[in-house]
């Protein structure tokens, strides 16, 4: 892709087994974004899938393969894309405000300014009243929005999604998708998100890549051919369950079924 | 208002409890010491004790402020000790394998068997004393310091990496924070232990200090004073404690809430913790 934000081609990661033999965790996976899109990867609990981002997050070196952003190479270098896991891993000696202004202060910028910025941000966050209260006092789905509003102001273009909305119960987390979406939209932001949910990676999603386990490989990809401004009904719609059989086809035998529409 | 109230009458009873607990069992030991006519020197009643106390109260204090010197000079250099010793043994291997060994044999090395090595080596003054208080409570100190910095999840630390985090930022903001709850629970101790060791010393090769007190007392069979020292020694023990703890309170207020720092670390689903009244 001539126009990708972010490449990753040919990766192949091993590292050494308990007992001497070399375990391949990631097998030649390649897939690239475009700016402004949103991408999940799904897969089964353990295929490596936090091991994937710790390479694009260049907290991992892989064996072979090559990770460019806008072009230009980011393989063990870290700080180039922004991350959030399903731990929100807020630090519970800061208040909400110290919390999501981690990434500016670690960078060396002003703390007021930075604080000042994310002040204006609070309410869009649904954290407004909340700014001088401890991680402790919020609840889970408060906790991962303070963790999503850090993640936005560490001012990276490409976002690392793994699980974010996982220890989450259903109903909070398919509000907090939408929100996600209106969120990607809002900031301009390049996305991708691990999960191992069908309903949340065609909901979110421009393109779903369907992981293998031990080693990860890309099975198959399920172009989302629906509306980019999505709300919470579509997922109630034929066509989107048109795609979802497709993605769940993929997870199940790693083919797909003949009369699934929109893939590529 | 009801629940305050019901908080405000379980934390009065928290107080009390401890408190009655106390007045019974010194009830029950001045009448039993009546009762049996216990000679003196073998064993005072409370009365007497407090009694002595008040008698002898130029002479403890006198004493005491020596002591007191040597407990909080002892403490301090453990402390500085101890802090020195964990970042060593946390960021380098070869110290921790080379010099962990022969910190865990100065602990088996008995108070009682070196103090006089250390009172030929220094001379009569406060200085084997500072060296055997600091010597008994930088211990569990440094065990408590290495832990709690040992302590902090993987994830916290790949996420600080992935920020590009300085080896320096790492520490400050992430590692030193998260180590604080470890790092009080061994300061308490440590408050305890420069007690003992501060009194050990003196016991061992001293010319005053409360320890000194004692030991002479227990030879003249002077028994309702070396109480009477043993109560304000427990008494100091007790206030350094405290303190530290306050200082505790005051560092941590994130930690005095709803749950403790242990449980944050080992964290568990988030949903699982919400206050109720959060929701």
């Amino acid at each position: 892709m001539a126009d990708a934000r972010l490449e990753v081609s040919n990766l192949h990661f091993s590292y050494d087994g308990d007992d001497g033999p070399r375990v391949t965790a990631i097998e030649d996976v390649s897939f690239s974004l475009r700016r402004s899109e949103f991408v999940s990867i799904i897969g089964p609990s353990g295929c490596g899938k936090s091991t994937l981002f710790n390479i694009i997050g260049g907290l991992l070196t892989p064996d072979t393969g090559t990770v460019t952003l806008d072009g230009a190479d980011i393989v063990g270098r870290p700080g180039n894309v922004a991350y959030m896991m399903q731990r929100d891993l807020l630090l519970p000696w800061r208040s909400v405000l110290d919390n999501v202004i981690l990434a500016p202060e670690l960078a060396g910028q002003s703390r007021s300014q930075a604080r000042e910025k994310a002040r204006a941000l609070l309410r869009r966050f649904g954290l407004d009243g909340f700014e001088e209260s401890y991680p402790a006092a919020l609840s889970g789905g408060m906790r991962q929005r303070a963790a999503l509003l850090r993640t936005i102001l560490c001012e990276r273009s490409v976002i690392l999604l793994d699980e974010p909305f996982g220890a989450l119960d259903a109903l909070t987390r398919a509000a907090m998708s939408e929100w996600l979406l209106g969120i990607q939209h809002e900031f301009d932001r390049t996305m991708i998100l691990i999960t191992h949910d069908p309903d949340d990676a065609v909901y979110l999603s421009n393109r779903v890549y369907v992981a293998t386990a031990r080693p990860m490989r890309i099975g198959g990809v399920v172009d989302i051919q629906l509306p980019r401004d999505r709300h919470r009904d579509l997922t109630l719609t034929p066509a989107f369950a048109t795609h979802k059989k497709a993605v769940l086809a993929l997870l199940e035998n790693g083919d797909l079924p003949p009369e699934a529409g929109g893939l590529s | 208002m009801a629940g305050r109230d019901r908080r405000r009458f379980s934390k009065a009873k928290d107080i009390a409890a401890p408190l009655v607990l106390m007045f019974a069992i010194l009830l029950s030991w001045e009448i039993l010491v009546r009762l049996l006519e216990v000679p003196k020197f073998v064993l005072p009643a409370p009365s007497e004790i407090v009694a002595e106390m008040f008698g002898s109260w130029a002479i403890i204090f006198g004493q005491l402020r020596v002591t007191l010197f040597e407990i909080l000079t002892g403490y301090f250099l453990a402390v500085v000790v101890g802090f020195l010793l964990s970042i060593l043994i946390v960021y380098s291997n070869s110290f921790r394998r080379g010099v962990l060994p022969l910190i865990v044999a100065s602990q088996t090395i008995p108070v009682i068997a070196i103090a006089p090595v250390l009172v030929i080596w220094f001379g009569y003054n406060y200085v084997p004393r500072i060296l055997i208080t600091a010597l008994v409570a930088f211990f569990p100190l440094t065990v408590s310091i290495v832990t709690g910095l040992q302590s902090l999840d993987k994830d916290f630390i790949n996420f600080f990496r992935s920020l590009n985090a300085s080896p320096l930022q790492l520490f400050l903001k992430l590692r030193f924070p998260a180590a604080l709850p470890n790092i009080f629970a061994g300061l308490k101790v440590a408050t305890t232990l420069a007690v003992v060791g501060a009194t050990i010393s003196e016991w061992v090769g001293a010319s005053a200090g409360l320890g000194y007190l004692m030991a002479q007392d227990t030879q003249q069979l002077n028994t309702a004073r070396v109480f009477a020292a043993l109560v304000v020694l427990v008494l100091c023990g007790m206030g350094f404690f405290g303190i530290v703890g306050l200082v505790e309170r005051l560092a941590m207020p994130w930690a005095h809430g709803r749950m403790s720092a242990v449980r944050y670390f080992s964290q568990r689903p988030a949903a699982e913790i919400v206050p109720k009244a959060a929701r």
